[in-house]
């Protein structure tokens, strides 16, 4: 690592005080740690938010607020969480491991970088790296990558499980500006596609800090499933994922939520699909044209073309469990 | 041999002999001996693939905070056994390190950053840029491997004509990809250089190839190098040759006149100490209808590095377990610029049982016949030169087996018949099989007079149990009570012991400590009966060693306490050392430990996920001197299996001929989760024309086979042949 | 901790290259990138902070590099080696410890951050010379082999049972998963901590 300052925030205000232009914030660590030993990020100054950003989990008229500074295994185990969104709690527990999961954080989670290859080594070009130095995945190993929404610049996908919860969830972020200003951004809009500038994650403006994230009340509680494909049966990140959630009327959809990750530089929803099954009943026929009007529009790469047939099976198999609750 | 390993082992209640020091932390790896003034060493690797060095810029990295040094091919000492090209292709040494400015492959290292601490070394070697002549190159190995013919290995037995009109004959290719060792322990040197001395901390499976290496490159007597390696975290074949970054520690310490500490980075593990190599088979083999085996054609070609050669022997096997009147075997390597591979648990065979075991079972099928019975009237009753099996246990590894998993009363033959909602559940079978081999071994035994003694040798434990034997076989050869027995080991001021690799370390070992013990009760019955005691009628064997003293089982003779011994003799301590080799009688036989391994499995029809279910390995591998650690053993291996099965691969990306991903969280090994509970059982019969103890080794063969086990009965649960490791979720999808 | 050499720039250095920047004012913005790229790298302190640390219930007062990790304070700085390095990045959990009580990865935590936590390792886990009962499970179940990955799984497997995790085997090996093991002694981990647990 780089050497540089470090100094811990009381709260947002003096955070927002002590960030300079080289400095960055930090929460868990889990990513950027391990982003700083790689070199990839190099800041001259680290302020510490753990002390400044809430950790609570709390209750509001129309749903749950969460502390950015909430740690991912606390929010997956919350008893609130587990009562009314047991979908993220489900998808928080697919990712990482408990270690990980002790320390890293809910806004940390919302800003973890690309696990690109290319990215992560500074020997091989990458323009989320270094704007102009090319996309080494496009031409190169593009197994992993993105099969919608990406550009010639990055085809990198967002490696979280619990963003794809959230997204499909309809969360909002609450983010504070430096200008002192509080904004609410919904999920889908926070993260961002690649288009020419990659190196951008979401649209967070700079020196601005995430403080929560509001669910708001649904009825997705009963019937979800989050199904995660990868190479090994436990931490290791998804080839895809599916986050799959209906609110059922015995037999009839009122409701569909489907997103899923390991597809595209944010986590994606498949919004063609959720409405064609509204008012459908929760059939395997039903749920396989669901899969095939979601499947219809990417386009995959060289090395990953399975995501198409993949994404088809998991989306159906991951219906099908949300109506058995396996 | 007079006597043998006959008794059974004392109940090992509080498990291995090192056991607490590795639950406690207190065990010291070899980058953990706190040396004083010791500096902190991180290597830079190139990032071309091929070419020459023009420039190495230092002059940043020099600046930054703590560096000492910074070593590159301009400055470093001189090292005589690589110093020129011709030195360098004498002592077969893996790479001219820092003697060269040729590039051979990416991360080849470059230069060597030294400085006061771990922060500000790896600081440093961030800085440190160079400029290259690039020249092409080629990493691709599915490219290459056309342009190459493969040349037999050995003669031809028979004739592919004998079995040209066979009633069946099936041929079919198959695919393996890179994968690498990745011990939990990255290797690690600490060189400490000091007046002519040269002590080494060294992360290695052969303390004595270290110290002999070593001699010959920087030119020094043997006598003034101590390698130790007490403990070592993992190696599976990665620790069996010296590598560059124990060369370079040393030529720093030599440098800088300090002891230095070189630590490889995890992705640096994927660069630097071996690999498996990918690799491609075709197999083609026949048979008459009642499934007798004809003969077989194997072929194999498998990626090396351009800039020093290997070899797997991946037809050698197909000489082995299978009588086949008539083979033909071909190989050859690629030779690319990647990093050097090397020997990776059950090199070549682990590579070669994928191709035979998958074509026996599509022939098989072919037959209508199953898969146990075929391999039963097929296995051969000598070695490949005719030699009758010393003891062969291969046919009741497969019957057991066969009955634990449920074989003929769960497996249905017919492939997709299993169902489980989306899921198919499919069984498998395969047999793993390897030369038991033996080498030299010298062993000691220090005693003292209240009888406790140390059991003394070079051989390391890499996790395998060494030490825990060793005190097992001394307690069944002298009856010494295991509380009573130390073991040192790991370290080259030792007495000799070869590589712990090819499953042969306590077979070999087993034959040092039986002499050592039968030297201890030599001298002791001559030191507490003189004359008194009959020599010559093999009656060393009625002499016990309790925990006071000498006793003779018939009661011929008084017993004689240790303290008296030694009081009378004026002895602080007793010593005695041994040498052993494998036995002149042994020649007249064939060796081998083998395996049968079974698999239930369950694979996912909408996703291709695969879940396994069971998986059952049964084991002949001689006498077990330890249940707990042989199991654990062949529960690892078997793991490793599902490893190479399912998950593990190093990509490359050949525009820039660079590996990606190297690193365990693109490099998937198993984690817990994907192995169930394995139930493994043993034979447990002894081989005593192997070796006074009668054990076989046991690291290999639990991987052998298991990966075709694997994809056999994903075919049982699917139809889909999969002959292209490993079989990811999108293989089984995209069949 | 042990004494670190002063930052060593060459003064020479300092005053040539400073002087290069002072007349960054009236060069082009491009050029000026540039400069500060450079200046990025080559103007670089290190940086220490004083701080006191509980590991194992012992104070330590140290003067630390903001960049030394707690997995490097530990086995560099303090000589407890027991807690191990495999991949230095959070892919393998060998160096899990546990802060207030957590497991958490030792690799990606940064000194600076742990003041007022209590830190056990595996050097801690043992009370007055007793074994912890976990330690005692993996020995009697041969839970490893190199041992190499063994202090990490402990510390973990502690950890997974304070949590309540051990409901089946399936949840075990689930919640166990994030510490590697090459040797794959998996069949005796998990029975260890079957043994252990409730």
């Amino acid at each position: 690592m780089k050497p540089f300052e470090y100094s811990k925030a009381e709260n947002t205000t003096s955070a927002i005080k002590l960030a300079g232009n080289s400095s960055m914030y930090i929460s868990g660590g889990t990513n950027l740690i391990d982003l700083m030993k790689k070199h990839i990020h190099e800041p001259d100054k680290l302020i510490d938010l753990t002390d400044a950003v809430s950790s609570e989990i709390t209750v509001q008229e129309n749903g749950i607020r969460i502390g950015a500074m909430v740690r991912n295994s606390t929010l997956a185990e919350d008893s609130l969480i587990l009562d009314k969104f047991p979908l993220l709690s489900r998808a928080i527990l697919k990712g990482a491991s408990p270690q990980i999961r002790n320390m890293a954080s809910t806004g940390g989670n919302l800003l973890q970088r690309t696990r690109c290859p290319y990215f992560y080594d500074t020997a091989l070009p990458c323009n989320k790296r270094i704007p102009g130095s090319g996309c080494g995945a496009l031409e190169g190993n593009n197994r992993m990558s993105a099969v919608i929404g990406y550009s010639n610049s990055c085809v990198a996908v967002h490696p979280s499980d619990m963003c794809v919860a959230l997204v499909a969830l309809d969360t909002k972020v609450e983010i504070l500006k430096p200008d002192g200003n509080t904004e609410m951004i919904n999920f889908e809009d926070f993260h961002r596609l690649p288009g020419d500038n990659p190196q951008k994650d979401n649209n967070l403006p700079d020196g601005a800090i995430i403080t929560a994230i509001e669910i708001q009340n649904n009825s997705f509680n009963k019937n979800y499933d989050y199904l995660k494909l990868r190479e090994r049966e436990s931490y290791a990140f998804a080839l895809i994922s599916v986050a799959a959630a209906l609110e059922l009327s015995g037999n009839l959809i009122r409701e569909a939520r489907l997103a899923s990750g390991g597809v595209a530089h944010k986590p994606w929803r498949w919004k063609d699909a959720e409405n064609f099954l509204k008012g459908e009943n929760a059939t395997e026929e039903n749920f396989k044209k669901a899969a095939e009007l979601a499947i219809e529009k990417i386009a995959p790469l060289e090395d990953n073309k399975f995501k198409t047939e993949m994404l088809k099976g998991a989306i159906q198999q991951s219906f099908m469990n949300c109506v058995t609750n396996r | 041999m007079d006597y043998f390993f006959e008794k059974e082992v004392e109940n090992n209640a509080r498990g291995r002999v090192e056991a607490e020091e590795k639950v406690t932390g207190k065990a010291k790896y070899s980058a953990e001996y706190d040396i004083p003034e010791l500096a902190h060493a991180v290597m830079v690797g190139s990032t071309i693939a091929a070419g020459r060095i023009l420039n190495i810029d230092i002059a940043n990295a020099k600046e930054a905070p703590g560096v000492i040094d910074i070593l590159t091919h301009n400055n470093r000492p001189t090292v005589p056994g690589i110093a020129t090209e011709e030195a360098w292709k004498k002592s077969r040494f893996s790479l001219p390190v820092f003697h060269t400015d040729k590039i051979y492959y990416n991360e080849q290292p470059i230069a060597m950053v030294i400085a006061e601490t771990l922060e500000d070394a790896t600081y440093a070697a961030s800085l440190v840029t160079a400029d290259y002549e690039e020249s092409e190159f080629e990493t691709n190995f599915k490219e290459e491997r056309d342009s190459v013919e493969t040349i037999e290995t050995k003669e031809e037995k028979g004739s592919r004509e004998n079995w040209q009109n066979a009633d069946h004959i099936i041929e079919r290719e198959f695919k393996i990809a890179m994968e690498v060792h990745n011990p939990m322990e990255p290797h690690a040197t600490i060189a400490d250089w000091k007046n002519g001395e040269l002590t080494l901390y060294d992360k290695s499976q052969n303390v004595y190839g270290v110290q002999g290496n070593i001699a010959k490159l920087f030119d020094i007597s043997e006598n003034n190098i101590r390698v130790i390696s007490e403990f070592v975290g993992g190696g599976f074949g990665s620790g069996l040759l010296v590598w560059p970054n124990t060369v370079v520690a040393i030529m720093a310490s030599q440098h800088l006149n300090r002891p230095v500490k070189v630590v490889l980075t995890r992705p640096q593990m994927f660069t630097s100490v071996g690999h498996r190599p990918e690799s491609w088979q075709r197999f083609k083999i026949g048979a008459d209808k009642s499934g007798k085996f004809l003969g077989c054609y194997h072929q194999a070609k498998h990626a090396t590095s351009s800039h020093t050669g290997h070899t797997d022997n991946i037809t050698g096997l197909t000489w082995k377990h299978y009588h086949f009147p008539n083979i033909k075997t071909e190989q050859e390597e690629i030779p690319l610029n990647i990093p050097k591979p090397t020997w990776m648990r059950g090199p070549g065979d682990a590579s070669g049982a994928f191709a035979i075991e998958s074509i026996v079972d599509e022939l098989c099928e072919k037959l209508d016949m199953d898969p146990v019975e075929v391999r039963l009237m097929n296995l051969s009753e000598t070695d490949s030169q005719g030699k009758p099996w010393s003891t062969n246990y291969l046919n009741e590894c497969l019957k057991i087996g066969a009955e634990k998993i449920g074989w003929n009363k769960n497996r249905k033959s017919k492939p997709g018949e299993l169902k489980e909602g989306e899921w198919n559940i499919g069984y498998g079978m395969a047999v793993g099989f390897w030369n038991a081999g033996r080498q030299d071994a010298d062993a000691s035994i220090e005693m003292k007079p209240n009888g406790d003694i140390i059991v003394r040798s070079a051989m390391t434990d890499i996790g395998t149990g060494t030490g825990t034997a060793m005190q097992n076989m001394a307690h069944n050869f002298l009856g010494i009570p295991k509380n009573k027995i130390a073991i040192e080991l790991g370290d080259s001021d030792l007495p000799y012991a070869p590589s712990q690799g090819g499953s042969w370390g306590l077979s070999s070992l087993s034959g040092g400590v039986a002499a050592a013990c039968k030297s201890l009760k030599t001298k002791l019955v001559d030191l507490a009966y003189g004359s008194k005691f009959e020599k010559g009628k093999g009656n060393l064997k009625l002499v016990k060693l309790n925990s006071d003293g000498i006793s003779m089982e018939d009661d011929s003779l008084e017993p004689v306490s240790y303290k008296s011994i030694f009081d009378k003799n004026n002895l602080g301590v007793l010593n005695v050392k041994a040498s052993s080799s494998p036995r002149e009688e042994a020649k007249k036989y064939g060796f081998c430990s083998s395996a049968a391994h079974y698999v239930k499995l369950k694979v996912n029809k909408l996703t291709g996920d695969i879940k396994i279910l069971e998986m059952v390995s049964v084991a002949d591998g001689g006498k077990i001197i330890n249940d707990q650690a042989a199991a654990n053993q062949v529960i690892g291996a078997a793991i490793g299996g599902i490893g190479m099965a399912l998950m593990e691969k190093q990509d490359i990306d050949h525009n820039h001929g660079r590996l990606i991903g190297n690193d365990l969280a693109g490099y998937h090994f198993p984690c817990n989760a994907d192995a169930p509970i394995i139930d493994v059982s043993f034979i447990d019969k002894p081989d005593y024309n192997r070796n006074p103890a009668g054990a076989k080794g046991l690291g290999e063969v639990g991987i052998i086979g298991c990966a075709a086990a694997i994809t056999n009965a994903i075919y049982n649960a699917t139809g889909k042949r999969m002959r292209d490791l490993p079989v990811t979720p999108d293989k089984i999808l995209m069949a | 901790m042990k004494t670190e050499a002063s930052n060593t720039y060459s003064r020479r250095f300092f005053i040539k290259s400073s002087s290069a920047f002072t007349t960054l004012a009236f060069i082009p913005n491009s050029v000026k990138s540039f400069f500060y790229q450079v200046k990025e790298k080559f103007f670089v302190k290190k940086q220490k902070i004083p701080l006191s640390v509980s590991i194992n219930n012992k104070e330590y007062r140290l003067d630390v590099d903001t960049r030394t990790t707690l997995l490097d304070l530990l086995r560099e700085n303090i000589g407890l080696t027991g807690t191990k390095k495999g991949c230095d990045h959070g892919q393998c959990g060998a160096c899990t410890v546990h802060i207030d009580g957590e497991r958490r990865l030792s690799c990606l935590t940064l000194t600076a951050m742990i003041p007022g936590k209590e830190i056990t390792t595996i050097e801690g886990l043992a009370k007055d010379g007793k074994l912890h009962p976990m330690q005692e499970a993996f020995i009697e179940n041969d839970g490893f082999q190199c041992g190499y990955c063994t202090p990490g799984q402990i510390m973990s497997a502690v950890a997974c049972v304070q949590e309540g995790h051990t409901g089946s085997t399936e949840e075990i090996k689930e919640f166990m998963s994030g510490n590697l093991c090459r040797c794959a002694a998996y069949n005796g981990i998990t029975r260890a901590i079957q043994k252990v647990a409730p």
